[in-house]
């Protein structure tokens, strides 16, 4: 019906009603605060959002509001998709989520600036509190004038804002907070990168050593790639151009750093940054280099217990036999070594008879 | 139990004492071989983007250094004919530390393959053989005992090694772990020095004239041989060539080709090597393909290695009881057959409880194959054919363990699905098994009749000979009479 159109069309209440203008139901102009829309309620109540001029047909006007308030009341919408807003050059993206228990996080990936619609729905409190009061955080701080005390009627609340989200900035965690209890958070990030490793890459002076960094392939590729250098407590961007030493080898999904004759002082942290439109993601990568001195020490400590053991069991061995050619038996220890060898070997050729008796 | 002379090795194995020792440098030994090419695995990433090649280049590495340890089989046995365990497990183990060691300063891929693969590979080849062989001539009546507990080396050092591996890695990446790993092969040379050759332990049992493996006294050792084998048990087909083959054909005794039970065991192993190692290589990417987390994937195999570990010398210790040692060949075909079985089912195991069963079981199959592997060569072929069997042996089944995963691997990318892989691998390793059963039960009732003829060959002879003396005798007492 005529109402459920309108409602359909609830969060975008300056299309609808330029639709009604057109139809011939008046003048209608709404003043809107710069990326914000009006919940229906606030609209049809014309409170300081927004200036509704009335035409004077305003019994027809009345009515009309008044038809609003009734169904936009009972809406449960969840509206799913992106809805452009005429209004907006940039897309729309709208999320909602039903919160079950205290709290609740949902994360959102966003490659360009977009324009934001968020929606928490809340069943209600068990000891049903006649007024409940809602408000908006960004980053563990109030957003001004979010706050609302709302009066909950045996139903769920849902709880709708638009957020604009263009640079770097804007990326953080947006919550919806019930009563200071229970809240949902949206956490925006550009996509960050999967693996990382966190032991340090080892090389040695005077060598090369290859960084790499790779985006998961089911997340979308980056427009570019950049290295930074962290020095002291900033980044500083690397630019192959200018130091020869450095060379950046870009595919879609993964980026190589190589660093040649490497030094000591280029021991340290580095990021691998992927672009994206709103913001770059970094990624530590850890070099450590070290000179060929280091493995030495365990290679020679080992060398020397090898060398140790073999000349005491040989050394063991010698003095035996000696002892034993001392008290006149046979005559091994004198014999050579190969024709030692030889004897036992010949003595087993002699003959081929399977052994299987025990 | 019947005297050493049935041993026919021409003395009494000490079956102890330093013997225990050498069992200790085997283990290292053939731990040293086996586990070594497996635990390399974990720099192949690292060394791939330092050198930017594809990972099918950087897994050729491994492949180059197990089937160099497999050809340098033959190589191995020569020098062990000619030389003895000893001086050729030194030298194993000085190849290692040196291929190591050269690794570390490689500057592209091939010299990579020629350092770790090739000379590294011979390395290893000359630990495992003369390890093998020093056993079978220290031991006799607790030789499968002695077999087993030497296996276990496998398993155990390569517990010790991937752990220590990604430690070291850690630590100092790839050049400086190469490094390190040269030091740690040189561990081998312990082995080898531990490996006293026999003859100066024990007291060699008087003989007439020991003939000498040399070409210069080949034909006195003839006339000797002859004179003393027409009293001697001959059984084997290879009669005739037995006579000549421990001087003459000291560098490769293709005789062995004409020997009924080698015959039987290499046919049967290289069916078998076609599917022994695949399901082990799979079973982790078989685990993430189900859906389990990298974590409990690999945590299958450690499972499958401690049973590994566990049941190697309990294998020997059955082996050498006195109800499976006469008929251990049964016992190997049993083991074959079992494992066989354990692949086969694996498909239907539901879940990862079903997995983990999988992966015990199948670990107590490929214990017990490998801890009986070389003790029924030596069974067959004799401790003193022995050396030039293995080598043979590992030559001619470098084919089905090289090719074995990678066809495992294309029927996995064929069909998509894990379990034709499985299907098959238990299949070639169930007929082998059944093979083995029926050529063994062939075999043994053969040489018990064989056994039946010389024994009676052997009263004839030595009735003859009393008759002589007593004619003998009766002349010269009619002589003394007059």
């Amino acid at each position: 019906m005529f109402c459920s159109r309108i409602v359909l069309q609830c969060d975008i209440m300056a299309a609808s009603l330029a639709q009604l203008i057109e139809e011939g139901w008046g003048d209608y102009t709404m003043q809107q605060e710069e990326g914000e829309k009006i919940p229906c309620e606030k609209a049809a109540l014309g409170e300081d959002r927004g200036i509704i001029i009335m035409s004077p047909s305003w019994t027809q006007l009345l009515f009309q509001i008044l038809l609003l308030l009734v169904c936009c009341r009972h809406i449960n919408t969840k509206t799913s998709g992106a809805t452009p807003s005429p209004l907006a050059p940039v897309p729309t993206v709208a999320r909602s989520v039903v919160l079950k228990g205290e709290s609740q996080n949902e994360t959102i990936e966003v490659l360009n600036p977009i324009k934001l619609e968020l929606e928490c729905t809340w069943t209600g409190d068990q000891d049903k509190l006649p007024n409940i009061t809602v408000y908006w955080m960004k980053d563990e701080n109030e957003i001004e004038n979010s706050r609302l005390t709302v009066q909950l009627e045996n139903e769920p609340y849902n709880l709708k804002r638009e957020f604009s989200i263009e640079k770097e900035e804007n990326l953080g965690t947006y919550s919806c907070v019930f009563e200071n209890v229970s809240k949902i958070n949206f956490i925006l990030a550009a996509p960050q990168i999967g693996d990382v490793r966190e032991k340090p890459i080892v090389s040695y002076v005077g060598d090369y050593v290859v960084m790499t960094c790779k985006m998961e392939e089911s997340k979308p590729k980056p427009s570019s790639w950049n290295w930074y250098k962290k020095n002291g407590t900033d980044e500083e961007q690397i630019f192959p151009a200018e130091e020869p030493r450095y060379k950046i080898k870009n595919e879609d999904e993964k980026t190589k750093l190589v660093v040649h004759n490497l030094t000591e002082a280029d021991s340290g942290l580095y990021y691998c940054g992927a672009v994206y439109a709103i913001a770059t993601t970094k990624s530590p990568v850890k070099l450590k280099v070290i000179t060929y001195w280091e493995p030495l020490k365990p290679f020679l400590a080992i060398l020397a217990e090898v060398i140790v053991l073999v000349a005491i069991i040989l050394l063991c061995e010698k003095s035996q036999s000696k002892k034993d050619g001392a008290t006149g038996n046979e005559t091994n220890a004198d014999q050579t070594y190969t024709l030692t060898e030889g004897e036992n070997k010949d003595q087993e050729g002699n003959s081929s008879v399977r052994q299987r008796k025990v | 139990m019947p005297p050493a002379a049935a041993t026919n090795l021409g003395y009494t194995p000490p079956d102890g004492g330093w013997g225990w020792a050498v069992v200790f440098g085997g283990f290292i030994s053939i731990g040293f071989s086996y586990a070594f090419p497996k635990s390399l695995t974990v720099y192949f990433k690292e060394i791939q983007e330092y050198f930017s090649v594809s990972y099918s280049e950087i897994a050729w590495v491994s492949s180059v250094m197990l089937a160099s340890m497999y050809a340098g089989g033959p190589v191995s046995s020569i020098l062990v004919n000619r030389y003895g365990s000893r001086p050729v497990v030194l030298l194993g183990g000085l190849m290692v530390g040196a291929a190591m060691v050269l690794a570390s300063y490689g500057t592209t891929i091939i010299h990579l393959y020629v350092c770790v693969g090739l000379i590294g590979g011979f390395g290893l080849a000359f630990n495992l053989q003369p390890a093998l062989t020093i056993i079978g001539t220290y031991f006799q009546v607790r030789r499968p005992l002695a077999n087993g507990l030497a296996m276990t080396g496998s398993p155990v050092i390569l517990f010790i090694l991937a752990p220590l591996n990604q430690f070291l890695f850690d630590s100092f990446g790839w050049r400086g772990s190469f490094l390190i790993l040269g030091s740690i092969g040189l561990n081998c040379c312990v082995a080898g020095a531990l490996m006293r050759p026999v003859g100066k332990s024990i007291q060699p049992k008087p003989k007439t004239e020991p003939p000498e493996c040399d070409a210069a006294v080949a034909e006195k050792a003839e006339a000797v041989d002859t004179t003393e084998q027409s009293a001697s048990l001959q059984t084997e087909k290879g009669k005739s060539q037995s006579r000549s083959q421990s001087c003459v054909h000291r560098f490769i005794d293709l005789s062995l080709f004409t020997h009924r039970g080698f015959l039987i065991y290499l046919i049967g192993n290289v069916v078998m090597f076609f599917g022994f190692f695949a399901p082990l290589v799979f079973l982790a990417p078989y685990a993430k393909h189900q859906g389990f987390d990298d974590y409990s994937s690999a945590l299958l195999l450690s499972i499958l290695a401690l049973a590994d570990m566990f049941v190697r010398p309990a294998t020997g210790f059955i082996g050498n009881s006195k109800w499976i040692r006469p008929r251990i060949q049964y016992f190997f075909s049993f083991a074959v057959s079992y494992s066989g079985v354990c692949h086969l089912l694996c498909p239907l195991a539901s879940g990862y409880v079903g997995l983990v069963v999988y992966a015990v079981f199948s670990g107590l199959g490929f214990g017990m194959v490998s801890a009986l592997l070389f003790e029924v060569l030596m069974d067959l072929v004799g401790a003193h054919r022995f050396s030039t069997a293995v080598g043979l042996v590992t030559i001619i089944e470098c084919g089905p363990v090289l090719l074995g995963p990678p066809i495992s691997g294309a029927l996995v990318d064929i069909s998509g699905e894990y379990k034709y892989m499985y299907y098959a691998c238990g299949l070639f390793m169930l007929v082998p098994g059944i093979f083995l059963f029926i050529m063994h039960y062939y075999n043994y009732k053969k040489l018990d009749e064989e056994q039946r003829q010389s024994v009676a060959v052997e009263m004839k002879t030595s009735e003859e000979t009393v008759k002589l003396q007593i004619g003998l005798d009766d002349k010269t007492a009619h002589e003394a009479d007059r």
